[in-house]
Order: C-alpha cells, then structure tokens, then sequence
C-alpha cells in the first residue's frame, strides 16, 4: 500500500514539474488553430483544472479522483484517459503474451536440451544464443528482422498493426528476448536441481533419466523460473514498448511516446501509474502463486 | 568471498583466480583505452564532416564502415560514439552503484523505523521500468542529453540499494563484526575497514550488469528520440540516421548496432565471470 501511495506521489511530482504551462496546453487542445488565446480563457481554464492551488492540494485533489477511479479527460483528444487506454491496452497485451509464451517455450526447450546433454554442441549453443540475446539491443534486432524479412524477402509487413502478419515480426523480436533471457535462468536452475541430493537417490532407485528429468528437474527449476519471469516483466513491458514504437504499432508504449511528446498530462500520468502499478501487482502474484507451488508450503498450509 | 580476504590470501598464493582475472580486466581497460585514443588520433576524418561527394558509400578502404547519408564516416563516428554511449552509461551507472550502496547501507543501519521509511521509498521508485520514466521525463522535460542522464540517474539506483542492505543486515550478525565492536572500534571504522571490503565484490558484479544495461536504455532512447539527439555520434542515434536509408545503405545501421551489441556482451560476460569467480571462494 506504502508503495502505491509512493508511485502516486512520483507520477504527480513529476507532472507538477513539468516544463510549460498546462493551461495553455488545455486550450490549445480545445481550440486548435486558435493562436492568440484570451488570458481571461486561461484563467477559466486554470480555475476549473484547479491549476492556481498550491502543490499538496492539487495532489490531494487528484488524488482523490484517481481514487475514484477518474483518470481525467485526454487534453488532446478530450475523451476520457481510461477509453484511450482500453482501446489501446489489447494490442500490448497481445503482443506481450504472444512473445511470453514462444519465449518461455523456446527457453524451456533449449535449456532443457542443454542440461540433458552437457558439454555438447548443443549445450554451448544455448550458452551462446543466450548470451548473445541478452546483449542484443532489441531495436537493432527489429530493424535486421525489417530488412531481412520485409524489405529483402518481402514476405512480411514492416511496420504497423491491424493483422497477424503485422504480429509476427514484433513477437519474434520480444520473443527472442525472453528466449535468451530465461534460456540462461532455466539452465542455472535445472543444473541447480540435479545438484540435489534426491536426484541421486532417484537414479539408485534406477528410475529413467528421462522420467527424472520430466517428473523432478523440471518442476523444481520452476519455482525460482516463476521469480524470474515476474521480475522481468518490467523490462518485458519496456521491450514491448521499445518494439512498438519500432515497428510502429499502436499500443500503450505508442501511446505513451505520442502523449509525451504533445505533453497530454493525463493521459501521461495515468500510463506511468499502470505501468508502476502493473509492476508490483505482477510481483505479488507471482509471489503468491510461488507459494502455492512450493510442495513445503502446501504441506504447511494443510498441517495447521 | 571478500575483497580483503582475497588480497590476503593473494599475497601467500600469486595464482590467485580472482586476482588475476581482476588484474587482466585492468590491463585490457588500459590497452583498449589506448587503441581507442590511438584510433580518434590517427582517423584522417572528423565525426560531424560531411562529404556530399561520397554519401551512402560502402564498407571500402578509405572508409572502413562506409559513409552515411551526410558522407560522414562511419568508423569515426563510432569511435567518438563510444565515448557517448559507453560514457554516459557508465557515469550513469556509476552513480546509481553509489547513490544506492550508500542509501542500502543507511537504511540496514538506521532501525527498523528508519529502514521501513528507506526501503518503501526505495520500492516506490523500483515500481517505475527505467525506460518509462525515462520516455515520460525525457519526453516532457524535452528530449535532451542532460534529460536522458537525469532521468536514467533517478532509477538507476534501486536494485543497489536493495542489494547492499541486503548484504549489510546479513554480516551485521556476524562473528567478525561483532568481534570488532567488542573491540570498541567505532562505526565509521567498522564500516569503511570491514563492511565496505565485503559487500563490494557482489555490488560490483551488480554493477557490471548495471552498466551493459544503461547502454541498452541509452542507446534505445536516443534511437527513439528521446535521449542524444542527432547529429551527435552516439550509437542509438546513428541507428535512427541509419533507419531512413536501410534498403540503399544497410551498413548504417549494421555497425552501430553491432558496436552495442559487442559492448555489452562484452561487459556482461566479464561480469558473469567476476561472479563465478566469487562464487567459487565461497
């Protein structure tokens, strides 16, 4: 709770400080064109948007419509913050679970391979892939993927969104990221498993590498892989924002970058507060459900 | 494990792994150093010089990297672009490893009350993903140099914070600094000698990991505009010039993304192999 109080405090902070005035910038969404505003508009505009009163109090006013659940009306487009971020939320969240979910598996694969053959080509080469992924800056990945895939082969679009072929190039990008990044999680973690001493009991007991591997490796490297992939959804969401605006897509990291730049406040402030709030929701969940995978805790759970 | 006891046992063993592998770090820094000054001394071009004559030339002798869309030379341009994105992100960096070492040690040292204060305030700032704030105070404050370096500064500093308390808090129970207190040495004493030398080495393989990623962010902001704006030679920006002419001059784009993927690899694998080497003491 400390830290949402905290995230709202930053996010008003910041936009409290920031350069140019917000009246002028209201009335300029409002009458477009229109260049020599009245100063008597102004001052209606800075009376209704409260604009005048002190730091705290304008905190404590916004505030307390947030906790309301209203996010104020986009100044640009004057129609409500939280109607643009739903009709931009589905393309981030497509995109993000599109490449979560060919990364994880990838990763699961190629470590997998890894660790059942060590010191083999194969495991090298997850050593390398995923060392090189880790150090690839996704927007020249982005960029390679374009000149290879649409400007050379032509096969598909480069830029912009609306069908599954304008999905494949932006999902493949964040997808080899979450590859890499998880390839090298997964093997340490796996390795890590068959350090333990129960794995030795299970091969005297002549069970199949093959069924120790399925039944006990694999679920005991999963707890700690949950972890993983909870703290890395924050540079999950920045790769998918970072691939968006590359791949010019539209979503929330477009979104984003466009309010930003025409310092469209609310709209700003609401996606800065989503993406902090996101964060540490995620982690609690992953924490919660980390804990239900834990066989220890569930043995706990059901003692008292 | 520690810094001090590492150096201790240096003396008696000169094979020391760690040792030697900090040592060979150092003398690679200095060599690359060296070839770099060495190569902005002897590159007959300058990095903003443009050559209408030879625009989107090819990789050839005279120009290594070829030349962008001016007639820049590209080669130059990277060696003076690494001193932007290296640079900038390990200043950054830098003072992130500081800022947050020294609130990490505050905060596992100050109470629980105060450590409870240190550690929500720390949380709060973590919730923010770098690159998002980054856009939004870039973005509002004016996409500039000094605006990129402020606002990757402000959450830079976090994960160190977290860590170092983590570390103090940890060797605040043991046996050797309860020997030193005993021995009446005072805070300031135990901290700089004892706790300092032992939490260092795992601050600074954070660190390391800490550094290939500002150049990531560093370079992917300026490539999308919010960070060193063109026509400095940072890498990211010389990417954006590049983007506009990939199918005539793909070799813009080719080389400074490369130059930052090497770098970080780079980095990253001296750090992952800092830390196997610490691992292996424990």
């Amino acid at each position: 709770m400390a830290v949402l109080f905290g995230i709202t405090l930053i996010t008003f902070t910041i936009s409290y400080f920031a350069p140019g005035d917000k009246a002028e910038a209201i009335a300029h969404a409002r009458y477009p064109g229109d260049f020599g505003i009245a100063p008597e508009v102004l001052q209606g505009i800075r009376e209704e948007f409260n604009l005048n009163a002190p730091f705290f109090s304008q905190y404590t006013h916004w505030l307390a419509d947030v906790l309301r659940g209203d996010f104020g009306v986009s100044y640009s487009s004057r129609t409500s913050v939280w109607v643009i971020f739903v009709d931009n939320l589905g393309e981030t969240v497509t995109l993000t679970l599109t490449s979560l979910a060919i990364g994880l598996a990838a990763a699961f694969l190629l470590s997998a391979v890894a660790v059942r053959y060590p010191n083999t080509i194969w495991d090298r080469g997850a050593v390398i892939i995923s060392s090189i992924g880790a150090a690839m800056p996704s927007y020249w990945l982005a960029l390679l993927l374009i000149l290879g895939v649409s400007v050379y082969l032509g096969w598909l679009p480069a830029y912009g969104t609306g069908t599954f072929a304008h999905l494949i190039l932006p999902a493949a990008t964040l997808a080899f990221w979450v590859m890499a990044s998880q390839t090298r999680l997964l093997r340490t973690f796996m390795l890590e498993a068959y350090d333990q001493p129960f794995i030795e009991t299970l091969r005297l007991r002549g069970i199949p590498e093959r069924e120790i591997f399925s039944r006990h490796v694999l679920r005991h490297s999963f707890v700690p892989a949950l972890t993983m992939i909870g703290l890395d959804m924050a540079s999950l969401l920045e790769g998918a924002i970072i691939v968006e605006l590359t791949f010019s897509r539209s979503g929330l990291g477009s979104l984003l970058a466009g309010a930003v730049l025409s310092r469209d406040l609310p709209v700003v402030m609401f996606l800065v507060m989503f993406f902090a709030t996101a964060y540490v929701v995620i982690n609690s969940v992953i924490d919660g459900v980390q804990h239900l995978c834990d066989p220890r805790n569930i043995k706990k759970a059901k003692a008292s | 494990m520690s810094l001090s006891q590492s150096i201790n046992l240096s003396d008696s063993h000169p094979a020391d792994p760690l040792r030697q592998f900090t040592k060979r770090v150092g003398v690679a820094t200095l060599v690359l150093l060296g070839l770099w000054s060495l190569a902005i001394w002897l590159t007959p071009y300058e990095p903003a010089a443009a050559d209408f004559l030879n625009r989107l030339a090819p990789p050839s002798a005279a120009h290594w990297a070829g030349t962008d869309h001016l007639g820049r030379d590209i080669a130059t341009r990277l060696l003076y672009g690494a001193g932007w994105s290296l640079g900038l992100s390990l200043a950054i960096s830098l003072t992130g490893f500081v800022v947050g070492t020294v609130v990490g040690i505050l905060a596992a040292r100050s109470g629980p009350a105060g450590d409870f204060a240190v550690m929500r305030v720390t949380d709060s700032f973590f919730a923010f993903p770098e690159l998002i704030a980054a856009v939004t105070f870039a973005g509002l404050f004016g996409p500039s140099t000094s605006n990129l370096v402020i606002a990757l500064m402000v959450v830079s500093w976090m994960k160190f914070a977290r860590l170092a308390r983590a570390l103090t808090l940890n060797l605040g129970e043991s046996d050797f600094i309860t020997q030193a207190r005993l021995n009446v040495l005072s805070n300031g004493l135990i901290l700089w000698r004892h706790l300092l030398p032992n939490i260092l080495p795992s601050l600074l393989v954070l660190w390391t990991n800490s550094w290939s990623r500002t150049i990531l962010s560093v370079s992917g902001l300026s490539f999308l505009g919010f960070g060193v704006q063109p026509p400095s030679a940072e890498w990211g920006a010389m990417l954006l010039d590049g983007k506009a002419y990939m199918q005539t001059a793909p070799h813009i784009m080719i080389f400074p993304g490369l130059a930052v993927l090497l770098a970080v690899m780079v980095i990253n694998l001296t750090g992952d192999r800092l830390r196997d080497l610490m691992a292996g003491k424990t």
